[in-house]
Protein backbone atom coordinates (compact mmCIF):
# COMPACT_ATOMS: atom_id res chain seq x y z
CA UNK A 1 0.00 0.00 0.00
CA UNK A 2 1.22 3.31 -0.71
CA UNK A 3 1.20 6.18 2.26
CA UNK A 4 2.18 9.58 2.87
CA UNK A 5 4.07 9.68 6.05
CA UNK A 6 3.36 12.55 8.42
CA UNK A 7 5.86 14.49 6.50
CA UNK A 8 4.27 14.45 3.40
CA UNK A 9 6.43 12.10 1.66
CA UNK A 10 5.34 9.22 0.29
CA UNK A 11 6.10 5.67 1.21
CA UNK A 12 5.53 2.26 0.30
CA UNK A 13 4.19 -0.12 2.63
CA UNK A 14 4.26 -4.03 2.86
CA UNK A 15 1.71 -5.28 4.64
CA UNK A 16 3.30 -8.82 6.30
CA UNK A 17 0.94 -10.82 8.20
CA UNK A 18 3.29 -13.20 11.54
CA UNK A 19 1.55 -15.78 12.62
CA UNK A 20 -1.19 -17.25 14.08
CA UNK A 21 1.17 -20.48 13.89
CA UNK A 22 4.59 -19.47 13.84
CA UNK A 23 7.40 -20.61 16.00
CA UNK A 24 8.05 -17.26 18.04
CA UNK A 25 4.32 -16.80 18.98
CA UNK A 26 3.89 -18.96 21.52
CA UNK A 27 0.73 -20.54 21.61
CA UNK A 28 -2.00 -18.89 18.45
CA UNK A 29 -1.06 -15.14 18.17
CA UNK A 30 -1.34 -12.83 15.13
CA UNK A 31 -0.53 -9.97 14.00
CA UNK A 32 -0.32 -7.53 10.73
CA UNK A 33 1.93 -4.83 10.22
CA UNK A 34 2.48 -2.57 7.61
CA UNK A 35 6.75 -3.05 7.05
CA UNK A 36 8.66 0.32 5.71
CA UNK A 37 12.01 -2.11 4.61
CA UNK A 38 12.88 -3.91 8.18
CA UNK A 39 10.63 -1.44 10.33
CA UNK A 40 7.42 -2.02 11.85
CA UNK A 41 5.41 1.24 10.69
CA UNK A 42 2.42 0.14 12.53
CA UNK A 43 0.94 -3.23 13.85
CA UNK A 44 -2.71 -4.96 14.89
CA UNK A 45 -3.26 -7.92 16.44
CA UNK A 46 -5.99 -10.38 16.57
CA UNK A 47 -6.53 -13.22 19.06
CA UNK A 48 -8.71 -15.82 20.44
CA UNK A 49 -6.93 -18.83 18.27
CA UNK A 50 -7.04 -20.61 21.53
CA UNK A 51 -10.45 -19.14 22.92
CA UNK A 52 -12.07 -22.47 24.23
CA UNK A 53 -14.83 -20.69 26.22
CA UNK A 54 -13.74 -21.37 29.81
CA UNK A 55 -16.28 -18.59 30.75
CA UNK A 56 -19.36 -20.62 29.29
CA UNK A 57 -17.88 -24.09 30.29
CA UNK A 58 -17.41 -23.46 34.21
CA UNK A 59 -21.37 -21.94 33.99
CA UNK A 60 -22.51 -26.08 33.44
CA UNK A 61 -20.16 -27.57 36.56
CA UNK A 62 -20.21 -27.31 40.29
CA UNK A 63 -17.48 -25.34 41.77
CA UNK A 64 -15.25 -27.59 41.96
CA UNK A 65 -15.59 -28.70 38.87
CA UNK A 66 -14.00 -25.15 38.08
CA UNK A 67 -10.38 -25.96 39.09
CA UNK A 68 -9.48 -28.36 36.30
CA UNK A 69 -10.39 -25.63 33.96
CA UNK A 70 -8.24 -22.96 35.63
CA UNK A 71 -4.63 -24.98 35.40
CA UNK A 72 -5.29 -24.33 31.74
CA UNK A 73 -5.31 -21.01 32.11
CA UNK A 74 -1.53 -20.27 32.71
CA UNK A 75 -0.52 -23.55 32.11
CA UNK A 76 3.10 -23.26 32.83
CA UNK A 77 2.68 -22.18 36.25
CA UNK A 78 -0.76 -24.48 36.49
CA UNK A 79 -1.45 -24.90 40.55
CA UNK A 80 -0.87 -21.08 40.92
CA UNK A 81 -4.44 -20.69 39.34
CA UNK A 82 -6.17 -22.78 40.87
CA UNK A 83 -4.71 -21.64 44.59
CA UNK A 84 -5.61 -18.15 43.14
CA UNK A 85 -9.36 -19.49 42.30
CA UNK A 86 -9.65 -21.37 45.60
CA UNK A 87 -8.56 -17.93 47.20
CA UNK A 88 -11.32 -16.16 45.83
CA UNK A 89 -13.84 -18.86 47.06
CA UNK A 90 -13.01 -18.92 50.48
CA UNK A 91 -13.13 -15.35 50.61
CA UNK A 92 -16.50 -15.29 49.56
CA UNK A 93 -16.75 -17.94 52.61
CA UNK A 94 -15.22 -16.05 54.59
CA UNK A 95 -12.84 -19.04 55.97
CA UNK A 96 -9.28 -19.12 56.90
CA UNK A 97 -7.63 -22.40 55.70
CA UNK A 98 -5.44 -23.94 58.17
CA UNK A 99 -1.48 -22.85 58.84
CA UNK A 100 -0.36 -25.88 57.22
CA UNK A 101 -2.16 -25.33 54.01
CA UNK A 102 -1.25 -21.52 54.03
CA UNK A 103 2.36 -22.40 54.01
CA UNK A 104 1.83 -25.24 51.64
CA UNK A 105 0.46 -23.25 49.05
CA UNK A 106 2.98 -20.69 49.83
CA UNK A 107 5.97 -23.12 48.95
CA UNK A 108 4.04 -24.28 45.71
CA UNK A 109 3.17 -20.71 44.34
CA UNK A 110 6.32 -20.01 44.55
CA UNK A 111 7.95 -23.39 42.65
CA UNK A 112 5.23 -22.44 40.20
CA UNK A 113 6.90 -18.52 39.70
CA UNK A 114 10.08 -20.20 39.60
CA UNK A 115 9.33 -22.51 37.03
CA UNK A 116 7.01 -19.73 34.66
CA UNK A 117 9.69 -17.29 34.91
CA UNK A 118 11.98 -19.83 33.64
CA UNK A 119 10.07 -20.75 30.71
CA UNK A 120 9.81 -17.53 29.92
CA UNK A 121 13.54 -16.43 30.13
CA UNK A 122 14.37 -19.43 28.37
CA UNK A 123 11.70 -18.94 25.30
CA UNK A 124 12.94 -15.54 25.38
CA UNK A 125 16.99 -16.68 25.15
CA UNK A 126 15.54 -19.42 22.28
CA UNK A 127 13.74 -17.03 20.35
CA UNK A 128 16.51 -14.55 19.85
CA UNK A 129 19.01 -17.93 18.61
CA UNK A 130 20.55 -18.93 22.16
CA UNK A 131 20.17 -22.55 22.83
CA UNK A 132 21.84 -23.29 25.65
CA UNK A 133 20.51 -20.67 28.26
CA UNK A 134 17.15 -22.62 27.74
CA UNK A 135 18.84 -25.87 28.94
CA UNK A 136 20.39 -24.23 31.76
CA UNK A 137 17.10 -22.73 32.86
CA UNK A 138 14.79 -26.60 32.09
CA UNK A 139 17.34 -28.02 34.47
CA UNK A 140 15.78 -26.98 37.86
CA UNK A 141 12.03 -26.65 35.95
CA UNK A 142 12.38 -30.36 35.27
CA UNK A 143 13.11 -31.48 39.24
CA UNK A 144 10.02 -28.56 39.89
CA UNK A 145 8.47 -30.81 37.34
CA UNK A 146 9.31 -33.62 39.23
CA UNK A 147 8.14 -32.66 42.35
CA UNK A 148 4.63 -31.91 40.88
CA UNK A 149 4.59 -35.79 39.61
CA UNK A 150 4.61 -37.01 43.27
CA UNK A 151 2.84 -34.26 44.34
CA UNK A 152 -0.16 -34.43 42.10
CA UNK A 153 0.57 -37.05 39.17
CA UNK A 154 0.56 -34.83 36.38
CA UNK A 155 3.26 -32.54 35.12
CA UNK A 156 1.63 -29.90 33.19
CA UNK A 157 -2.05 -29.12 33.89
CA UNK A 158 -1.93 -30.44 37.55
CA UNK A 159 -4.80 -29.21 39.60
CA UNK A 160 -3.28 -29.41 43.70
CA UNK A 161 -5.84 -26.82 45.36
CA UNK A 162 -9.16 -27.74 46.28
CA UNK A 163 -11.49 -25.11 48.13
CA UNK A 164 -10.80 -25.08 51.46
CA UNK A 165 -7.78 -27.14 51.52
CA UNK A 166 -5.09 -29.23 48.90
CA UNK A 167 -6.10 -32.27 46.83
CA UNK A 168 -3.56 -34.00 49.54
CA UNK A 169 -0.95 -33.26 52.07
CA UNK A 170 2.74 -33.61 50.50
CA UNK A 171 4.77 -36.68 50.50
CA UNK A 172 7.58 -38.04 52.53
CA UNK A 173 10.74 -36.21 50.99
CA UNK A 174 8.84 -33.31 50.10
CA UNK A 175 11.26 -30.92 51.91
CA UNK A 176 14.25 -32.51 50.78
CA UNK A 177 12.92 -32.70 47.16
CA UNK A 178 12.52 -29.32 47.27
CA UNK A 179 15.66 -28.11 48.91
CA UNK A 180 17.89 -30.21 45.94
CA UNK A 181 15.15 -28.10 43.69
CA UNK A 182 16.08 -24.50 45.05
CA UNK A 183 20.14 -25.23 45.11
CA UNK A 184 19.65 -26.38 41.33
CA UNK A 185 17.64 -23.23 41.01
CA UNK A 186 19.98 -21.29 42.29
CA UNK A 187 22.91 -22.74 40.28
CA UNK A 188 21.33 -22.04 37.03
CA UNK A 189 20.98 -18.46 38.24
CA UNK A 190 24.35 -18.26 38.21
CA UNK A 191 24.90 -19.64 34.85
CA UNK A 192 21.68 -17.95 33.17
CA UNK A 193 23.35 -14.67 34.56
CA UNK A 194 26.85 -15.49 33.40
CA UNK A 195 25.26 -16.20 29.58
CA UNK A 196 23.19 -13.09 29.90
CA UNK A 197 24.39 -10.15 31.55
CA UNK A 198 27.37 -9.62 29.91
CA UNK A 199 26.32 -11.04 26.38
CA UNK A 200 26.80 -8.23 23.71
CA UNK A 201 24.63 -10.16 21.66
CA UNK A 202 22.19 -10.11 24.17
CA UNK A 203 21.78 -7.07 25.13
CA UNK A 204 21.66 -5.43 21.82
CA UNK A 205 18.73 -7.29 21.07
CA UNK A 206 17.18 -6.12 24.07
CA UNK A 207 18.27 -2.81 25.81
CA UNK A 208 16.48 -0.71 24.81
CA UNK A 209 13.72 -2.54 22.53
CA UNK A 210 10.16 -2.50 23.84
CA UNK A 211 10.25 0.55 25.50
CA UNK A 212 6.97 1.43 27.87
CA UNK A 213 6.71 4.04 30.15
CA UNK A 214 5.01 3.46 34.09
CA UNK A 215 2.38 5.62 33.43
CA UNK A 216 1.55 4.40 29.74
CA UNK A 217 1.89 0.45 31.58
CA UNK A 218 -0.43 1.78 34.37
CA UNK A 219 -3.03 3.14 31.99
CA UNK A 220 -2.84 0.05 29.81
CA UNK A 221 -3.45 -1.90 33.21
CA UNK A 222 0.09 -3.97 33.33
CA UNK A 223 0.40 -5.89 36.54
CA UNK A 224 3.35 -8.30 38.13
CA UNK A 225 6.90 -8.42 36.33
CA UNK A 226 5.92 -6.15 32.93
CA UNK A 227 4.91 -3.51 35.09
CA UNK A 228 7.24 -3.72 37.96
CA UNK A 229 10.51 -4.23 34.98
CA UNK A 230 8.98 -0.01 34.20
CA UNK A 231 10.09 0.77 37.71
CA UNK A 232 6.18 0.51 39.84
CA UNK A 233 6.52 -1.23 42.94
CA UNK A 234 3.33 -2.98 42.89
CA UNK A 235 2.71 -6.73 43.89
CA UNK A 236 -0.16 -7.68 45.65
CA UNK A 237 2.03 -9.79 47.70
CA UNK A 238 2.88 -6.84 49.11
CA UNK A 239 -0.06 -4.38 48.64
CA UNK A 240 -2.83 -6.60 49.69
CA UNK A 241 -0.88 -9.41 51.71
CA UNK A 242 -2.25 -13.05 51.74
CA UNK A 243 -1.32 -16.41 53.29
CA UNK A 244 1.36 -14.35 55.47
CA UNK A 245 3.33 -13.08 52.53
CA UNK A 246 4.07 -9.91 54.52
CA UNK A 247 6.08 -11.99 57.41
CA UNK A 248 8.36 -13.37 54.92
CA UNK A 249 11.70 -11.65 54.30
CA UNK A 250 11.90 -10.87 50.62
CA UNK A 251 12.02 -7.46 48.78
CA UNK A 252 9.48 -6.38 45.62
CA UNK A 253 11.74 -6.46 42.72
CA UNK A 254 11.74 -3.28 40.47
CA UNK A 255 13.34 -2.39 36.57
CA UNK A 256 14.52 1.04 35.75
CA UNK A 257 13.94 1.49 32.07
CA UNK A 258 10.49 -0.65 31.23
CA UNK A 259 12.67 -2.35 28.30
CA UNK A 260 12.67 -5.81 27.19
CA UNK A 261 15.70 -6.45 29.11
CA UNK A 262 14.35 -5.20 31.97
CA UNK A 263 11.53 -7.37 31.73
CA UNK A 264 13.97 -10.62 31.80
CA UNK A 265 15.88 -9.09 34.28
CA UNK A 266 13.42 -8.48 36.58
CA UNK A 267 12.18 -12.18 36.40
CA UNK A 268 15.39 -13.60 37.28
CA UNK A 269 15.74 -11.40 39.78
CA UNK A 270 12.04 -12.72 41.59
CA UNK A 271 13.18 -16.43 40.74
CA UNK A 272 15.82 -15.14 43.63
CA UNK A 273 13.19 -13.64 46.11
CA UNK A 274 11.60 -16.58 45.12
CA UNK A 275 13.62 -19.40 46.41
CA UNK A 276 14.10 -16.93 49.39
CA UNK A 277 10.55 -17.26 50.31
CA UNK A 278 10.63 -20.93 50.07
CA UNK A 279 13.40 -21.21 52.33
CA UNK A 280 12.17 -19.84 54.85
CA UNK A 281 8.60 -21.53 54.44
CA UNK A 282 10.37 -24.91 54.80
CA UNK A 283 11.12 -23.92 58.24
CA UNK A 284 7.57 -22.99 59.04
CA UNK A 285 6.32 -26.13 57.68
CA UNK A 286 4.83 -28.10 60.84
CA UNK A 287 2.92 -31.02 60.99
CA UNK A 288 -1.18 -29.88 60.56
CA UNK A 289 -4.41 -30.62 59.13
CA UNK A 290 -4.39 -29.26 55.29
CA UNK A 291 -7.93 -29.13 55.16
CA UNK A 292 -10.82 -27.39 56.51
CA UNK A 293 -13.07 -29.84 58.77
CA UNK A 294 -16.49 -28.58 57.50
CA UNK A 295 -18.60 -30.82 55.04
CA UNK A 296 -20.12 -27.64 53.62
CA UNK A 297 -17.09 -26.41 51.87
CA UNK A 298 -14.42 -29.24 51.52
CA UNK A 299 -15.60 -32.47 51.04
CA UNK A 300 -14.97 -34.80 54.13
CA UNK A 301 -12.25 -37.12 53.64
CA UNK A 302 -12.44 -40.71 51.74
CA UNK A 303 -11.94 -42.93 54.65
CA UNK A 304 -15.01 -41.02 56.47
CA UNK A 305 -17.56 -41.91 53.57
CA UNK A 306 -17.19 -45.87 54.55
CA UNK A 307 -17.17 -44.99 58.33
CA UNK A 308 -19.60 -42.27 59.73
CA UNK A 309 -23.10 -41.44 58.22
CA UNK A 310 -22.21 -37.81 58.09
CA UNK A 311 -19.19 -38.50 56.28
CA UNK A 312 -20.96 -40.45 53.63
CA UNK A 313 -23.58 -37.29 53.13
CA UNK A 314 -20.74 -34.67 53.21
CA UNK A 315 -19.17 -36.75 50.13
CA UNK A 316 -22.22 -37.33 48.56
CA UNK A 317 -23.72 -33.99 48.44
CA UNK A 318 -21.01 -32.31 48.07
CA UNK A 319 -20.14 -34.14 44.58
CA UNK A 320 -23.71 -34.03 43.73
CA UNK A 321 -24.42 -30.66 44.00
CA UNK A 322 -21.51 -28.97 44.65
CA UNK A 323 -20.54 -26.82 47.32
CA UNK A 324 -22.96 -23.42 48.25
CA UNK A 325 -21.29 -20.33 47.62
CA UNK A 326 -22.90 -17.52 49.72
CA UNK A 327 -24.83 -15.74 47.10
CA UNK A 328 -23.00 -12.47 46.05
CA UNK A 329 -20.75 -10.83 43.80
CA UNK A 330 -17.09 -10.59 44.42
CA UNK A 331 -13.79 -9.56 42.82
CA UNK A 332 -10.56 -11.05 43.86
CA UNK A 333 -7.30 -10.93 42.37
CA UNK A 334 -3.64 -12.34 43.13
CA UNK A 335 -0.45 -12.27 42.18
CA UNK A 336 0.24 -14.77 39.38
CA UNK A 337 3.55 -15.29 37.65
CA UNK A 338 2.36 -13.40 35.27
CA UNK A 339 0.58 -10.69 37.00
CA UNK A 340 -2.84 -10.16 38.79
CA UNK A 341 -5.09 -13.08 38.13
CA UNK A 342 -8.49 -12.05 39.01
CA UNK A 343 -11.82 -13.69 39.37
CA UNK A 344 -15.10 -12.01 39.18
CA UNK A 345 -17.66 -14.13 40.76
CA UNK A 346 -21.29 -14.15 40.81
CA UNK A 347 -23.07 -16.14 42.91
CA UNK A 348 -26.69 -17.16 43.26
CA UNK A 349 -26.06 -19.53 46.59
CA UNK A 350 -26.67 -22.44 44.52
CA UNK A 351 -23.62 -25.96 43.70
CA UNK A 352 -23.34 -24.07 40.26
CA UNK A 353 -21.48 -20.75 40.01
CA UNK A 354 -23.63 -18.55 38.33
CA UNK A 355 -21.05 -16.60 36.30
CA UNK A 356 -16.91 -16.16 37.00
CA UNK A 357 -15.07 -13.84 34.59
CA UNK A 358 -11.13 -14.21 34.71
CA UNK A 359 -8.96 -11.39 34.61
CA UNK A 360 -6.05 -12.44 33.11
CA UNK A 361 -3.01 -10.23 33.37
CA UNK A 362 -1.58 -11.72 29.78
CA UNK A 363 -4.38 -9.98 27.74
CA UNK A 364 -3.71 -6.15 29.02
CA UNK A 365 0.04 -6.88 28.07
CA UNK A 366 -0.53 -7.74 24.74
CA UNK A 367 -2.99 -5.27 24.67
CA UNK A 368 -0.43 -2.74 24.28
CA UNK A 369 2.25 -4.86 21.99
CA UNK A 370 1.41 -2.58 19.06
CA UNK A 371 2.63 0.69 20.82
CA UNK A 372 5.49 -1.68 21.92
CA UNK A 373 7.02 -2.99 18.57
CA UNK A 374 5.64 0.05 16.20
CA UNK A 375 9.03 1.86 15.25
CA UNK A 376 11.53 -1.26 15.23
CA UNK A 377 12.63 -4.27 13.62
CA UNK A 378 10.41 -6.37 12.91
CA UNK A 379 12.90 -9.40 14.30
CA UNK A 380 12.67 -7.33 17.22
CA UNK A 381 8.66 -8.04 17.79
CA UNK A 382 10.06 -11.57 18.75
CA UNK A 383 12.20 -10.01 21.64
CA UNK A 384 9.51 -8.10 23.03
CA UNK A 385 7.04 -10.68 22.78
CA UNK A 386 8.94 -13.57 24.08
CA UNK A 387 9.70 -10.88 26.86
CA UNK A 388 6.11 -9.76 27.53
CA UNK A 389 5.70 -13.73 28.40
CA UNK A 390 2.37 -14.45 26.85
CA UNK A 391 0.06 -17.08 27.50
CA UNK A 392 -2.09 -17.80 25.02
CA UNK A 393 -4.11 -20.18 27.16
CA UNK A 394 -5.13 -17.40 29.59
CA UNK A 395 -4.93 -15.14 27.10
CA UNK A 396 -8.27 -16.22 24.97
CA UNK A 397 -9.41 -18.60 27.83
CA UNK B 1 -11.45 5.47 58.81
CA UNK B 2 -12.36 3.81 55.12
CA UNK B 3 -11.66 6.21 53.00
CA UNK B 4 -13.08 3.91 50.00
CA UNK B 5 -16.20 4.68 51.86
CA UNK B 6 -16.01 8.25 51.72
CA UNK B 7 -15.60 7.93 48.02
CA UNK B 8 -18.81 6.45 48.08
CA UNK B 9 -20.63 9.07 49.97
CA UNK B 10 -19.37 11.63 47.52
CA UNK B 11 -20.17 9.12 44.22
CA UNK B 12 -23.42 8.82 45.76
CA UNK B 13 -23.63 12.50 46.10
CA UNK B 14 -22.59 13.77 43.07
CA UNK B 15 -24.17 11.09 40.52
CA UNK B 16 -26.56 9.42 42.85
CA UNK B 17 -24.64 5.94 43.14
CA UNK B 18 -26.55 3.19 45.41
CA UNK B 19 -24.53 0.55 47.02
CA UNK B 20 -24.63 -3.07 45.38
CA UNK B 21 -25.99 -5.26 48.03
CA UNK B 22 -24.71 -8.17 46.39
CA UNK B 23 -20.94 -7.14 47.31
CA UNK B 24 -20.24 -7.83 50.90
CA UNK B 25 -16.95 -7.77 50.50
CA UNK B 26 -16.09 -4.96 49.19
CA UNK B 27 -17.68 -1.12 47.99
CA UNK B 28 -19.78 -1.18 44.48
CA UNK B 29 -21.56 1.58 43.22
CA UNK B 30 -24.31 1.13 41.38
CA UNK B 31 -24.03 3.79 38.82
CA UNK B 32 -26.68 5.23 35.90
CA UNK B 33 -24.88 4.75 32.19
CA UNK B 34 -25.88 8.29 31.91
CA UNK B 35 -23.18 9.81 34.25
CA UNK B 36 -20.32 6.40 34.15
CA UNK B 37 -18.20 8.09 32.03
CA UNK B 38 -18.13 11.19 34.22
CA UNK B 39 -18.12 9.45 37.70
CA UNK B 40 -14.48 7.12 35.93
CA UNK B 41 -13.17 10.48 35.09
CA UNK B 42 -13.46 11.43 38.66
CA UNK B 43 -12.40 8.47 40.20
CA UNK B 44 -9.29 8.88 38.19
CA UNK B 45 -8.27 12.56 38.50
CA UNK B 46 -10.20 14.32 40.97
CA UNK B 47 -10.83 12.19 43.79
CA UNK B 48 -8.66 11.63 47.46
CA UNK B 49 -7.55 8.67 46.34
CA UNK B 50 -7.33 7.86 42.80
CA UNK B 51 -8.08 5.20 40.83
CA UNK B 52 -5.12 4.84 38.10
CA UNK B 53 -5.60 1.41 36.98
CA UNK B 54 -8.28 -0.19 35.41
CA UNK B 55 -8.06 -3.75 36.19
CA UNK B 56 -11.19 -5.57 34.75
CA UNK B 57 -14.72 -5.22 32.97
CA UNK B 58 -17.20 -7.82 33.27
CA UNK B 59 -20.36 -8.51 31.48
CA UNK B 60 -23.21 -9.95 33.43
CA UNK B 61 -26.68 -11.48 32.07
CA UNK B 62 -28.92 -11.72 35.38
CA UNK B 63 -31.77 -13.86 32.90
CA UNK B 64 -31.57 -16.85 34.71
CA UNK B 65 -30.73 -15.57 38.29
CA UNK B 66 -33.51 -16.19 41.03
CA UNK B 67 -35.80 -13.68 41.89
CA UNK B 68 -34.28 -10.76 39.67
CA UNK B 69 -35.59 -8.03 39.49
CA UNK B 70 -34.62 -4.96 36.99
CA UNK B 71 -32.62 -4.71 33.79
CA UNK B 72 -30.99 -7.75 32.56
CA UNK B 73 -27.83 -7.24 31.85
CA UNK B 74 -24.98 -5.11 33.71
CA UNK B 75 -21.58 -4.17 33.17
CA UNK B 76 -19.43 -4.08 36.33
CA UNK B 77 -15.76 -2.29 36.36
CA UNK B 78 -12.97 -3.24 38.76
CA UNK B 79 -10.22 -0.17 39.30
CA UNK B 80 -7.32 -0.23 41.46
CA UNK B 81 -5.20 2.61 43.28
CA UNK B 82 -1.22 2.73 42.57
CA UNK B 83 -1.23 5.89 44.91
CA UNK B 84 -2.64 3.81 47.71
CA UNK B 85 -2.01 0.30 47.11
CA UNK B 86 -4.33 -2.08 48.22
CA UNK B 87 -8.18 0.11 47.49
CA UNK B 88 -10.18 -1.06 45.14
CA UNK B 89 -13.64 -0.14 43.73
CA UNK B 90 -16.41 -1.12 42.01
CA UNK B 91 -18.22 0.54 39.72
CA UNK B 92 -21.83 -1.36 38.54
CA UNK B 93 -23.69 -0.37 35.09
CA UNK B 94 -27.60 -2.09 34.84
CA UNK B 95 -27.99 -2.08 31.04
CA UNK B 96 -31.44 -3.10 29.80
CA UNK B 97 -32.53 -5.42 26.80
CA UNK B 98 -34.29 -2.85 24.95
CA UNK B 99 -31.35 -0.12 25.15
CA UNK B 100 -27.69 -2.08 25.22
CA UNK B 101 -25.61 0.97 25.46
CA UNK B 102 -23.22 1.93 27.34
CA UNK B 103 -20.55 5.20 27.35
CA UNK B 104 -16.93 3.95 26.48
CA UNK B 105 -13.98 4.87 29.06
CA UNK B 106 -11.56 3.66 26.44
CA UNK B 107 -10.25 7.63 26.61
CA UNK B 108 -9.45 6.97 29.54
CA UNK B 109 -7.88 3.94 29.98
CA UNK B 110 -5.92 2.57 27.59
CA UNK B 111 -6.98 -1.28 28.60
CA UNK B 112 -10.62 -0.49 28.39
CA UNK B 113 -10.59 -0.33 24.66
CA UNK B 114 -10.30 -4.57 24.39
CA UNK B 115 -12.41 -4.85 27.69
CA UNK B 116 -15.14 -3.42 25.99
CA UNK B 117 -14.66 -5.27 23.38
CA UNK B 118 -14.62 -8.25 25.14
CA UNK B 119 -17.82 -7.41 26.71
CA UNK B 120 -19.08 -6.46 23.06
CA UNK B 121 -17.96 -9.56 21.67
CA UNK B 122 -19.71 -12.15 24.64
CA UNK B 123 -22.94 -10.08 25.68
CA UNK B 124 -23.70 -7.69 22.54
CA UNK B 125 -23.29 -4.57 25.00
CA UNK B 126 -22.76 -1.71 22.42
CA UNK B 127 -19.97 1.02 23.90
CA UNK B 128 -20.99 4.51 22.39
CA UNK B 129 -17.96 6.16 21.71
CA UNK B 130 -15.73 3.09 21.35
CA UNK B 131 -13.21 4.14 18.45
CA UNK B 132 -12.93 -0.15 17.13
CA UNK B 133 -15.80 -2.38 18.40
CA UNK B 134 -14.81 -5.37 16.86
CA UNK B 135 -15.04 -8.81 18.35
CA UNK B 136 -12.04 -9.80 20.15
CA UNK B 137 -12.01 -13.37 21.32
CA UNK B 138 -14.79 -14.66 18.86
CA UNK B 139 -14.37 -15.26 15.13
CA UNK B 140 -15.20 -12.53 12.92
CA UNK B 141 -17.50 -14.72 10.96
CA UNK B 142 -19.57 -15.67 14.50
CA UNK B 143 -23.09 -15.32 15.14
CA UNK B 144 -24.97 -14.12 18.23
CA UNK B 145 -23.53 -13.78 21.86
CA UNK B 146 -22.12 -16.99 23.58
CA UNK B 147 -22.20 -15.56 26.89
CA UNK B 148 -25.84 -14.70 27.34
CA UNK B 149 -27.55 -17.10 28.78
CA UNK B 150 -29.86 -18.37 26.22
CA UNK B 151 -27.09 -18.87 23.46
CA UNK B 152 -26.58 -22.58 23.89
CA UNK B 153 -23.29 -23.88 25.34
CA UNK B 154 -23.71 -26.84 22.63
CA UNK B 155 -24.16 -25.09 19.62
CA UNK B 156 -21.63 -24.93 16.86
CA UNK B 157 -20.84 -22.60 14.18
CA UNK B 158 -18.94 -22.83 10.96
CA UNK B 159 -16.15 -20.67 11.15
CA UNK B 160 -14.22 -20.63 8.00
CA UNK B 161 -11.53 -17.90 7.76
CA UNK B 162 -9.05 -15.16 9.13
CA UNK B 163 -9.89 -11.81 10.72
CA UNK B 164 -9.42 -9.12 7.57
CA UNK B 165 -7.37 -6.60 9.47
CA UNK B 166 -6.06 -4.81 6.91
CA UNK B 167 -8.90 -1.83 7.07
CA UNK B 168 -8.03 -1.97 10.93
CA UNK B 169 -4.33 -1.54 9.94
CA UNK B 170 -5.53 1.08 7.39
CA UNK B 171 -7.05 3.00 10.62
CA UNK B 172 -4.32 1.84 13.01
CA UNK B 173 -1.34 3.85 10.30
CA UNK B 174 -4.20 7.10 10.10
CA UNK B 175 -4.45 7.44 13.87
CA UNK B 176 -0.61 7.46 13.56
CA UNK B 177 -0.46 10.49 11.13
CA UNK B 178 -0.27 8.65 7.98
CA UNK B 179 -2.66 9.20 5.11
CA UNK B 180 -3.07 5.85 2.79
CA UNK B 181 -2.79 7.11 -1.28
CA UNK B 182 -3.53 3.63 -2.27
CA UNK B 183 -4.65 0.78 -0.87
CA UNK B 184 -2.98 -2.98 -0.98
CA UNK B 185 -4.48 -4.39 -4.18
CA UNK B 186 -5.02 -8.54 -3.41
CA UNK B 187 -7.55 -7.43 -0.84
CA UNK B 188 -10.31 -5.39 -1.28
CA UNK B 189 -12.16 -4.48 1.56
CA UNK B 190 -15.77 -4.92 0.48
CA UNK B 191 -14.74 -8.49 -0.39
CA UNK B 192 -17.98 -10.44 0.16
CA UNK B 193 -16.58 -13.56 -0.85
CA UNK B 194 -14.06 -13.44 2.14
CA UNK B 195 -16.63 -12.52 5.08
CA UNK B 196 -18.96 -15.52 3.15
CA UNK B 197 -16.32 -18.19 4.08
CA UNK B 198 -14.21 -20.72 1.82
CA UNK B 199 -16.70 -23.20 2.74
CA UNK B 200 -19.33 -23.53 0.48
CA UNK B 201 -22.10 -26.35 0.72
Amino acid sequence: MIVLDPNGEKLNLMPLNVGPSHPATHGCLRFLTAMDGETIVASVEEIGYLHRGFEKMVERGTWQQVIPYTDRLNYCSAIMNNIAFCRAVENMFQVDIPERCKVLRVIVNELSRINDHFVCVAAAFQDLGGTTPFMYAFNPREEIMCIWEKLTGARLTNSFARIGGLSRDSYDGFEDDVRAALNSTEKALKDLHACLDRNRIFLDRTVGIGKISAEKAISYGWTGPCLRASGVASDLRKDEPYYDYETYDWEVVVGTQGDCNDRLQVRLAEIEESVKIVRQALLRLAPGPVDIVDPRIRVPAHKLAYQDMEGLIGRFKSVYEGVRVPEGEYYCGSECANGELGFTIISDGSGHPYRIKVRPPCLTQFAAFHELVEGGLLADSMAVLSGLNIIAGELDR
Amino acid sequence: MNTVEEIFAVLDEKFGAKRETLDKWGTTAVISASYLHTAVQFLKEKSDIKFEMLVDIAGIDYLTYPNHEGPRFAVSYAFKSMSKPGTRIRLKVLVSEEDLKVPTISDLYANANWYEREVYDQFGVVFVGHPDLRRLLNHVEFVGHPLRKDYPAQKRQWLSTNDYLLPELEKRLETLGYKVVQRSKEVETNDNEFLEGSIKE
